[in-house]
């Protein structure tokens, strides 16, 4: 639940917000759920010393699966939450691939409730795109909007015969609900893992890229041809890029991709740990360089976790029969710092950019630091160097490609509508009497 | 007394190679036994097999171990418990060696880590069947007068190395022991990186003969996969990938890891020619598995001493 607001004064932070320009030193005084003000010298009856600490818009991530309905024992909306916000983000959207699938009125508008009472950032809700996401039927998209559902998406299936999501997309386009969709070509994505030399070598059945690029052509011409509002999510090869830039002025569409494509590749797979599967599968070099070029130039507009928590008797499997998916939420700004701004492949404006601004404006709401905009900031210390434990996850599940990882950079409070929801700043926040 | 596992021969170097080769020997000629007395070995089969695992149980009793056998019928395995649960519970009972078979690649890394107790990978999906390929070299080296006559032999690995766990063993284990490797197969039977390996790639048995190949190895071709998408049919397939007596010239040899697939593979008037290693590799899974359980279970060491 989001607490009620009370004023707080952020002192002494180095205030970073690429869209507004602010990027310096100074404090910000929160007031009733909103910022009031960013300047020298505030003062308040609460006062949160920031000094030598950034400070950001929240993050947003626009694709997360917090297991709810069905699978508590992976993920509740308490601890999805509460893991989001451990990672700085302050917007999240929830995916509809849960059992029962998010298909009806009555599931969003319950959902929505729950949300109101557990989340302790701000989550939205996608609804599937076609019933039991099984590509064959639509939903009802206009009661699921009027319930609460926020945009639609075909997470979890994948993609339906071209024919059947030209329908979906020219529905939505109607109903006034965005898309969000998974790109994967059933004919061709039959294996558990990118087939490429660590599958050919291990014996793993492998997945090719085509599986992915041929469906996100299909999807990008449909977009193009119905006018839907579409958003291409967690894109991982360099030709689906590609395609993305190609399709930017002659379609309505955004793309996102995500940390674990941007930092980690397929040689994982030798290791043959159920642990390291996902989809899309992790790709070679040459894709991650390509999607890490792409969301530098802004080719692909913002980054999302895909956080998909799994209990351990799903991955502590052999590759083949262990569940694809990543835990995301506290690890993806340390990923990304660590590995493409230390590494000077990626400027901390374009990170910012890429997980509070850019995702923030698709969601219209969250991602400005500007006096009258919601209070939803995260606050990072970029010099702590952690390591990634099992032992110390806040998610339910424990399944993060970055075990064992020495990460720089964390996430050491979080603010949602002037209320820290996520508090490592110890002994930083005092009140003056 | 170390134990070893046996879960790949990716990184098995040829002294190695060696070594076992030349314990298996002993064993066939009755010169070691008893390296396993007071031992307990478990099969745990979650796929079926029968000469893998007969012979397995074979070389295990022979070597006076006490043998404990699960397999997917009947078994706790049957009751869909999981892998780590059954290698546990093995573990727990005592095993000194535990022999797996399972139709997932990786398998037999992931038991190993659950176990004190050696793994030896009886075949794990399309991954890897290390002990198809030992005594693939230890019949062929016996066929052509000992482990050095090896070095420079050029062998045509021939068929499905797509789904292939005895290729992706034979591969490094015929490589460290020297052998000139090609591989003959149409493109949608071959992993998309098979060039990863380095070896040349040839479009037909005669193409491997004119190339010098003194070896063909075959391998199987699923049923499921004879028709369909993969190949056009099996008379095209047995046109350019199968051996016949034809390709038998000048002392070439012909191996397959079984069951053989007549007419298919390998030409029904071939399989028991004289120049067919196929009933040697056979007769060489008991003595190999008997020197790999030895190693495996440490007992080696006593041997040597």
């Amino acid at each position: 639940m989001i607490p009620a607001p009370t004023d707080l004064v952020i002192r002494h932070a180095h205030v970073l917000d690429p869209g507004t320009g602010l990027d310096g030193v100074t404090d910000v005084r929160l007031t009733g759920g909103r910022i009031a003000e960013v300047g020298g010298n505030l003062r308040g009856a609460r006062e949160l010393d920031a000094d030598g600490l950034h400070l950001f818009p929240g993050f947003v991530d626009v694709h997360a699966h917090w297991r709810t309905p069905g699978r508590e024992d992976e993920e509740t909306i308490e601890t999805g939450s509460a893991s989001a916000a451990a990672g700085g983000f302050t917007g999240v959207v929830m995916m509809p691939n849960t059992d029962p699938v998010v298909d009806s009125p009555v599931v969003v508008s319950g959902l929505a409730r729950r949300i109101e009472r557990e989340s302790r950032v701000r989550a939205r809700i996608s609804a599937a795109l076609h019933v039991g996401l099984k590509g064959e039927r639509l939903t009802e998209m206009r009661l699921l909007k009027e319930a609460g559902a926020f945009c639609v998406s075909d997470d979890g299936l994948g993609t339906a015969s071209a024919g059947i999501l030209r329908n979906g997309m020219t529905y939505a386009r109607s109903a006034g609900l965005p898309l969000i969709l998974h790109c994967e070509d059933h004919t061709l994505a039959t294996g558990v893992v990118h087939e490429g030399v660590a599958a050919s070598l291990a014996g793993l059945p492998g997945s090719p890229a085509g599986a992915e690029d041929v469906a996100t052509a299909t999807a990008l011409i449909l977009a193009a041809e119905t006018g839907a509002t579409t958003h291409i999510t967690h894109v991982s090869t360099a030709l689906s890029a590609a395609l993305v830039a190609f399709f930017r002025d002659r379609a309505s569409v955004t793309a996102d991709t995500t940390p674990h494509h941007l930092t980690l590749t397929d040689d994982l797979v030798s290791t043959l740990e159920g642990l390291y599967r996902v989809n899309p599968p992790l790709r070679p070099d040459a894709d991650r360089a390509g999607v890490g070029e792409a969301l530098r130039a802004g080719v692909l507009d913002f980054v999302a976790t895909d956080h998909a928590p799994h209990a351990s008797e799903e991955k502590e499997l052999p590759l083949e029969e262990a569940a694809p998916g990543f835990l995301g939420h506290e690890t993806a700004f340390a990923a990304l710092y660590s590995e493409l701004v230390l590494t000077g492949k990626l400027t901390l404006h374009r990170l910012v950019e890429a997980m509070s601004c850019a995702p923030g404006r698709w969601v219209g709401e969250g991602g400005r630091l500007a006096v009258g905009e919601t209070a939803d900031l995260a606050l990072v210390d970029l010099s702590e160097r952690w390591t990634v434990d099992s032992g110390t996850m806040i998610s339910r599940s424990s399944n993060s490609p970055y075990l064992g990882r020495t990460l720089t950079g964390r996430v050491v409070g979080t603010i949602v509508g002037g209320e820290l929801v996520h508090d490592r700043t110890g002994a930083k926040l005092g009140t003056r009497g | 007394m170390g134990v070893k596992s046996f879960l790949s021969l990716e990184h098995t170097n040829r002294e190695e190679l060696r070594g076992i080769l030349d314990l298996a020997r002993a064993h066939e000629e009755g010169r070691v036994g008893g390296t396993l007395a007071g031992k307990t070995v478990c099969l745990a089969f979650f796929e079926s097999s029968t000469r893998t695992a007969v012979s397995f149980e074979l070389a295990a009793r022979r070597c006076g171990a006490d043998v404990i056998s699960l397999s997917d019928k009947g078994s706790a395995i049957a009751k869909g418990e999981s892998l780590i649960d059954t290698v546990v519970t093995l573990d727990r009972l005592g095993a000194d060696a535990i022999v797996l078979r399972h139709p997932a690649a990786g398998a037999a890394s992931l038991a190993s880590r659950h176990t004190a107790a050696p793994v030896v990978n009886a075949g794990d999906g399309c991954g890897q069947h290390p002990t198809q390929a030992l005594l693939d070299l230890y019949a062929l080296s016996k066929a052509l007068g000992g482990f050095d006559e090896l070095a420079g032999r050029r062998v045509a690995i021939i068929g499905d190395v797509l789904h292939s766990r005895v290729a992706r063993s034979v591969i490094p284990a015929f490589t460290e022991a020297g052998i000139e490797i090609s591989l003959v197969a149409p493109r949608t039977l071959l992993p998309r990186d098979a060039g990863a390996w380095g070896l040349p790639v040839l479009s037909s048995v005669d193409e491997a003969l004119d190339r010098g190949a003194e070896v063909l190895y075959t391998l199987r071709l699923q049923k499921e996969r004879m028709t369909g998408a993969l190949i056009p049919s099996v008379g095209e397939y047995a046109r350019f990938y199968g051996v016949a007596r034809r390709h038998l010239r000048g002392g070439t040899l012909v191996m397959h890891p079984g069951p053989v697939n007549r007419g298919v593979e390998i030409g029904g008037d071939v399989v028991l020619d004289a120049a067919s290693l196929v009933p040697n590799q056979v007769a060489a899974g008991v003595p190999v598995r008997s020197a790999i359980l030895t190693v495996a279970t440490g007992a080696a060491q006593r041997v040597a001493a």
